[in-house]
């Protein structure tokens, strides 16, 4: 082998690029991460705790640059022991701190699903209001990548039937940001969810310090006929969809939840009866899930403003699998939305 | 053990034994719903962590705890009857009668209430005792759990992390022979818990139970080593449960002969306390002593209301409002 084998090809003179917008704008990923250094510079008492989140920077690199600047006392590394990760986070919190932890993708979190359930959710109700549990569960969810069966799931379904617990839901980097700074703000226990198709979104993010209400839902599009209620991924497809069915004349509402338990009811009650067209979109599985739960509580409290049934876009009622044809069969996506909202639209 | 010192654990031995065949006879009444475990047979190991415990210490009682509960509610707040409200459901427990006997706490007399989950509590103690270090206190956040708890994952991800980060926790494993009815030596990899805890590295000792001498001198030294920022400590007390299964006894009765009859705590006290020349007419009276507390407490227990129905909703969230019926 010669040195002229290893040699770089001579680059081509590159003629300077236009700024583009991403320059300007800040992804999902970078959003959060501004937020949690805002956040730890306001609250002394708030820690971050995970698996490789230190010096790694955590696997999306949500976490990137806080060693450096807070130090290994308040940004903690631990072994794989997701139940001693939120258990040192209850207990933290039962005695004044504010912790925050990463549970690198949302399926682990059955590893400490006891911890979140039985013990963080009910710590302040069943001590009669003597404790609080003011920490953050940030996790990553949600499929579209090739991940398979343990890491791609939507597990908001695991936690709905939980009262205590806060579900944030963030589907774009401005929101991501103020929904986190509430999260922590918050005394409740808030699982905080990131799905991982959003990461790399970008929007122009607010530099300052801001919060994002909990609980409130948000008109990301307004319109007349046919009303998405969608949260996370699902909200960038049904603003898609939407737009398509404009081509064809239809008036598309989309309501991003943002806030998956406590609902704002009144948001999606208030669309839902003045489109009297509903769409609920969600990645997870169609039984039992957040699809499920919306699909109900409209059809019951707007019975008589509804001029057909609630149309429900899941994902199957199957695992995801790996093969990337395999998880587009499984997980819903614009299509199925855009199908559904012309299923509505008939009415 | 100077002497007053004993003869104040013996009281506390016998405040715990009062509470529990009070609270026994109450639960065949009817009085008391749900389940009941007692920490009968157990007392010298409950006298003695209760006794080491300051109000700012955090402890986590397991199901058998309602002995320390009630000493620490007393010793620290001053009012003990509150535990035994409690565990009747009752407006005027700790809880609002909303935890009862697997969920009392208190933080002000440093109990942060039990986890009907066995063992969970593993995991919650690491974070009271990090806050502790984080903060520069020299404060005891305390375990106290139950043979049965070494099978959970949570007791080895606690061991180990606290381990790695040197935490002040105090892990009293109460080692009763079996869980429920699964006996020690067929559940785990040793019927000595120290067996196994030790490649965990940090300090780890085994005590006799039933001896509230030896109980309270190794309690007491634990917490002297955890105070001074030397890491966490694992106790092992053999002891024994008088309570068999709610079926009845299933433990062979040579067994239940011996420890009832020969390795009674608060008979073993009393020996000792003889021994010291403290006269059968002072032991007597610190029994009836107790007993006398106990049922003015059940009658404070049975006096009190049920809890206002708006509790039924009340703190599911800080910052919402459930809505009843
Ligand atoms: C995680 C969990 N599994 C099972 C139970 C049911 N349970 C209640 S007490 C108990 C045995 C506990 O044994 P041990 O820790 O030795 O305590 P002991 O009753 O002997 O004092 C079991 C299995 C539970 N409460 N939690
Ligand atoms: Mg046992």
């Amino acid at each position: 082998m010669t040195a002229a084998d290893t040699a770089r090809p001579a680059r081509k003179a590159r003629t300077p690029r236009k700024p583009r917008d991403r320059v300007r704008k800040a992804s999902f990923t970078q959003a959060l991460n501004n937020a949690l250094d805002l956040a730890m510079d306001k609250h002394a008492e708030m820690f971050l705790i995970g698996e490789d989140i230190a010096e790694m920077g955590g696997d999306f690199g949500v976490t990137k640059g806080l060693l450096a600047k807070y130090g290994p006392e308040r940004v903690r590394d631990t072994p794989l022991s997701e139940a001693a990760i939120i258990g040192t986070c209850a207990g933290a919190a039962m005695v004044g701190m504010r912790p925050v932890a990463e549970i690198m993708f949302a399926d682990f979190i059955a590893e400490c699903y006891d911890q979140v359930v039985n013990n963080v959710a009910k710590l302040h109700y069943m001590f009669d209001g003597q404790f609080k549990a003011p920490l953050v569960i940030r996790t990553a969810c949600g499929g579209g990548f090739g991940g398979g069966p343990h890491h791609s799931q939507s597990v908001e379904g695991w936690f709905l039937n939980v009262p205590g617990i806060v579900i944030v839901a963030p589907s774009n980097p401005i929101d991501a940001k103020g929904l986190l700074l509430a999260s922590i703000d918050s005394d409740d226990p808030v699982l905080f969810l990131e799905h991982k198709a959003l990461y790399r979104s970008r929007a122009e993010v607010p530099p300052e310090y801001y919060t994002t209400p909990l609980g409130a839902a948000a008109v990301a599009r307004e319109g007349a006929d046919v009303t998405v209620v969608a949260a996370m991924r699902m909200v960038p497809m049904a603003l898609e969809a939407a737009e398509r069915a404009a081509a064809d004349g239809v008036s598309v509402e989309v309501v991003d939840l943002r806030t998956i338990r406590p609902y704002d009811a009144a948001t999606v009650l208030a669309s839902a009866a003045k489109t009297g067209r509903v769409v609920v979109a969600n990645e997870a599985p169609r039984i039992g899930g957040l699809g499920a739960e919306l699909s109900a509580r409209i059809s019951e409290e707007c019975f008589a403003e509804l001029r057909g049934p609630v149309v429900r876009v899941d994902g199957l009622d199957a695992p995801i699998p790996f093969s990337v044809p395999l998880e587009d069969i499984v997980l819903p996506g614009t299509d199925d939305i855009a199908a559904a909202i012309s299923s509505a639209a008939q009415y | 053990m100077e002497t007053p010192t004993l003869l104040g654990l013996y009281r506390d031995m016998w405040l715990i034994r009062a509470f529990e065949q009070g609270l026994e006879r109450e639960f065949e009444k009817g009085n008391v719903p749900g389940m009941l475990h007692t920490g009968l047979g157990q007392e010298a190991t409950q006298a003695a962590l209760a006794w080491h415990l300051e109000a700012t210490d955090t402890f986590f009682p397991d199901h058998r705890c309602h002995g320390i509960n009630a000493l620490a509610q007393q010793r620290h707040g001053g009012n003990g009857e509150r535990i035994m409200a409690e565990l009747f459901g009752k407006a005027t427990g700790v809880c609002s009668g909303k935890g009862g006997s697997l969920h009392s706490a208190d933080p002000a007399v440093g109990n942060f209430g039990d986890n009907a989950v066995e063992g969970s509590y593993m995991a919650t103690v690491l974070g009271v005792a990090l806050a502790a270090k984080m903060r520069g206190q020299r404060r005891v956040a305390c375990a106290i759990i139950g043979d049965g708890t070494v099978g959970r994952g949570e007791f080895h991800e606690s061991l180990n992390m606290a381990a790695i980060w040197d935490l002040p926790v105090l892990y009293a494993c109460i080692n009763n022979g079996y869980a429920i009815s699964m006996p020690v030596g067929e559940g785990h990899a040793s019927a000595d818990i120290v067996d196994m805890v030790q490649g965990y590295g940090f300090e780890c000792r085994q005590v006799d139970g039933n001896d509230v001498v030896e109980a309270w001198t190794a309690v007491g030294s634990a917490v002297e080593h955890i105070r001074s920022g030397a890491g966490p400590c694992f106790l092992e007390f053999k002891t024994w449960r008088w309570q068999g299964i709610f079926a009845g006894e299933f433990r062979p009765e040579a067994e239940v002969k011996y420890w009832k009859e020969e390795r009674d705590p608060i008979m073993l006290g009393a020996e000792a306390l003889g021994e010291r020349g403290v006269d059968h007419a002072e032991l007597d009276s610190i029994e009836l002593g107790a007993r006398d507390v106990i049922e003015e407490w059940i009658e404070f227990a049975l006096e009190s209301p049920a809890p206002d129905p708006d509790k039924a909703t009340a703190d599911v969230y800080v910052g919402w409002e459930v809505s009843s019926r």
